[in-house]
């Protein structure tokens, strides 16, 4: 008896296949094909994504084990092309006293944008998370979707295009919907993967006060009369994460 | 750091913010450094699959957003389909399987159950509905990437019944978990 015969028609296959991938128990050139399906088959990524949900709680038998210090600066180095420099150091990548120092000085070389990357410093982290909203814009009928995070300080829509492309000889654009009030603009989104729409004082304040974030479909250029005129595309509200 | 938290940084990170990029190694680089070392048993390698796995988490974040996985549990992935396939994409010699199946834990020591979360004890209740054999090869193929082929070698059965096996067990889990 064949694995076929026992689980029936070929479309359960698909999902067995998802599980073996998941579970890890293929060989090379099977991963291989697997994940090119992955990456070319939405109903196929769906299955591994189920499975990868199913089997995960199983990986909390995977102790956690610091990584060497350096990996990080290699990390960057290939992301980034940092100074290779810095991997000569290796002795001094360990000593806390040469992070505090090497934040103070980037700190008064290059201004708060260093001091946000050495984030276990006092001056760190914390207003940049108090000022931040992030949503994930989308809709069940559609599979556009965009992230956006929100900057209140800066009244900046930072905005990532994540899926699904506009029709031909439209465009997106971009609404804050405060409770019952009309949609207000805020223009069409620039085409790319990644833009930013700054806000007036008052958008600003609309969306500190709970606004929703929405993109519609519109004619090249935005919708003519300044209201929605096409159908919603994706949705989102900035503090629902 | 709550998943939320880790949610953040991943959306920053795809919005290519060094900085939050930066914070999500610091808060998740010991687990994911953990699932490389487990599944490749050698230290070299497992650093150098952490580098590729972090190099691929900042180029392929907005995925992210893409998912209904939770943050972790879409990091693990990402970790572990990456070691694996540096695994498969090594010629193994047997001796180094032996050696990598002493290592293995296959059922969870009572420590690890008290802390383990409500979704955990709950797979593992599941996977304690399968006969023995059955729930130590699922777990060690989960956790140490076990190919078919080992595996079968291992229980000494043939490849297809270790394959009827898994595909059967994997089926059972599943309808336990969604019960």
């Amino acid at each position: 008896m064949t694995v076929a015969d026992e689980h029936g028609p070929e479309r359960s296959d698909d999902d067995l296949v998802a599980a073996e991938y998941v579970l890890g128990v293929l060989a090379a050139e099977e991963r291989a094909a697997a994940a090119r399906r992955i990456e070319t088959e939405p109903d196929f990524a769906h299955l591994v994504e189920h499975w990868e949900a199913h089997l995960a709680p199983m990986a909390g038998a995977y102790e956690a084990v610091e990584p060497p210090v350096n990996a990080k600066s290699v990390i960057d180095a290939r992301l980034f092309g940092t100074e290779p420099a810095a991997q000569e150091k290796a002795g001094l990548w360990s000593s806390l006293a040469f992070w505090r120092g090497v934040a103070v000085a980037a700190l008064l070389a290059f201004g708060t944008y260093v001091a946000l990357t050495y984030t276990s410093l006092p001056f760190g982290s914390q207003p940049l998370e108090e000022q931040r909203f992030v949503a994930s814009l989308a809709h069940d009928d559609t599979d556009v979707r965009y992230l956006a995070i929100y900057d209140s300080t800066k009244r900046d829509v930072a905005l990532s295009h994540v899926s699904g492309a506009r029709p031909d000889g439209r465009d997106f654009e971009l609404w804050a919907i405060e409770g019952d009030r009309p949609p207000v603009s805020l223009g069409v989104i620039p085409v790319g993967s990644s833009v930013h729409v700054a806000l007036s004082e008052a958008l600003g304040a609309a969306i500190d006060a709970g606004a929703v974030f929405a993109i519609t479909t519109e004619p090249l250029g935005g919708s003519p009369s300044g209201e929605p005129t096409g159908p919603v595309v994706a949705l989102g509200d900035l503090r629902d994460i | 750091m709550t998943p939320d938290e880790i949610t953040k940084l991943i959306f920053r990170t795809a919005l290519r913010e060094r900085a939050a990029f930066d914070l999500l190694y610091r808060h998740t680089s010991a687990k994911l450094f953990g699932v490389c070392l487990r599944v490749l048993k050698d230290r070299a390698e497992a650093e150098e699959a952490l580098q590729d796995v972090y190099v691929k988490i900042w180029t392929k974040a907005d995925r992210f957003a893409a998912t209904d996985l939770s943050p972790i549990t879409w990091l693990v992935a990402v970790a572990r389909n990456h070691a694996i396939d540096k695994l498969r994409a090594r010629k193994a010699p047997a001796a180094e399987l032996d050696e990598a199946q002493a290592v293995a834990d296959p059922m969870p020591n009572p420590e690890s159950m008290a802390e383990a979360g409500s979704e955990r004890r709950r797979i593992d209740a599941c996977l304690g509905e399968l006969e023995t054999d059955r729930a130590t090869a699922v777990r060690g193929a989960y956790l140490n990437g076990d190919s078919y082929a080992e595996l079968a070698a291992r229980f000494d059965v043939p490849l297809n019944t270790m394959r009827t096996w898994l595909r059967r067990s994997l089926l059972k889990l599943r309808e336990c978990l969604e019960r």
